[in-house]
């Protein structure tokens, strides 16, 4: 099929009018509270053993009330719960993304992330996080074409003030 | 916990003084195996089949096996960073693109280099260019911003 894309030279529209018409939109809101054993599960995962995360009296010694999450892991105190059933066939959830489909292009990956960090939280801080749509294109790559989706999210916390920033982008193929 | 952990990092700590424009984070070198990458997708609540379904990410996808997670990588970029600033070191900003793809059992790098530096506001800021690297190749390319006490701040 890419070859007779090729020859032809017409190019398949990925991107289906629902979703293109999410540009723009808050697609996703949610709210977490960011737990102590919650981020520790996920630094254990990444092989941390930086004492911030898990030492109070470290914590204390540079700053802090107690010990902090460690920041990357913000984004991961607001996931919600879906439903084994209502996972995707790839058994991935678009629950935080807006549930964006692109049925011409099911092959999905992280593309990137950039985030600014204003403060780190700690145990029992509750944030929102509020995702919109910043852009849906569609570009011709050496391996063919695909979708880059990227979203603006802000982090705020109960007292609505700005903990982070965030702008992420997932990549789709066919 | 124990106490007896803080007393290395402390010791270590980095002051902005300590480092100028050029200079290597030292590089995280991470054999990623398929334990770890459960962990991570269990704490990530990524139900991601390339992760886990063999069958599906080569059969369905393509992929000569299971793919390490982006954000696994991007946090493993994040700790090359975290660690080498120290308890009283601060990460402003993080930047990361998944330009490639990972394999468990691959010997992946992670690390950077300082490309600017600055003082704001009484501490140290230092740009970082970071990557996470495959032997020579980069899988992901990023930056990043930290911040530094001043030596003598008592920082």
């Amino acid at each position: 099929m890419t070859q007779q894309t090729e020859e032809t030279g017409q190019v398949p529209d990925l991107v289906p009018p629902e979703a293109a018409a999410q540009v723009g939109k808050v697609v996703a809101r949610a709210s977490g509270e960011v737990v102590r054993r919650d981020w520790q599960r996920w630094a254990v995962a990444v092989g941390e053993d930086n004492p911030l995360w898990f030492d109070p009296e470290h914590a204390r010694a540079h700053g802090f009330d107690d010990v902090v999450a460690p920041p990357l892991y913000l984004q991961y105190a607001v996931l919600g719960v879906t439903p084994l059933d209502r996972l995707r066939a790839d058994g991935s959830s678009g629950a935080s993304s807006g549930d964006l489909a692109f049925p011409d292009a099911p092959r999905r990956m992280a593309g990137g992330e950039s985030t600014t960090f204003h403060r780190y939280c700690g145990h029992g801080d509750v944030v929102t996080m509020e995702r919109r749509v910043e852009s849906i294109v569609q570009k011709q790559g050496r391996s063919g074409p695909f979708v880059l989706v990227t979203w603006r999210t802000t982090y705020t916390d109960q007292c609505d003030e700005l903990v982070a920033e965030a702008t992420t982008s997932m990549i789709a193929r066919p | 916990m124990s106490t007896g952990t803080s007393a290395a990092p402390t010791a270590g700590q980095l002051h902005f003084e300590d480092v100028a424009v050029g200079d290597e984070v030292p590089a995280l070198e991470v054999v990623v195996d398929e334990t770890q990458m459960f962990f991570f997708s269990a704490a990530t609540y990524n139900g991601h089949r390339i992760h886990y379904d063999k069958d599906w990410a080569r059969e369905r996808e393509g992929y000569d096996d299971v793919l390490v997670q982006g954000p696994l990588q991007s946090a493993l970029l994040a700790r090359a960073v975290t660690d080498w600033i120290g308890g009283a070191g601060r990460l402003v900003s993080f930047s990361a693109q998944n330009r490639a793809v990972a394999f468990p059992g691959q010997t992946l790098s992670f690390g950077g280099r300082v490309t600017g530096a600055r003082v704001e506001d009484g501490r140290g800021v230092l740009e970082l260019e970071i990557a996470g690297r495959r032997g020579d190749d980069v899988l992901m390319p990023g930056s990043a911003t930290v911040s530094l006490p001043l030596r003598g701040d008592g920082g």
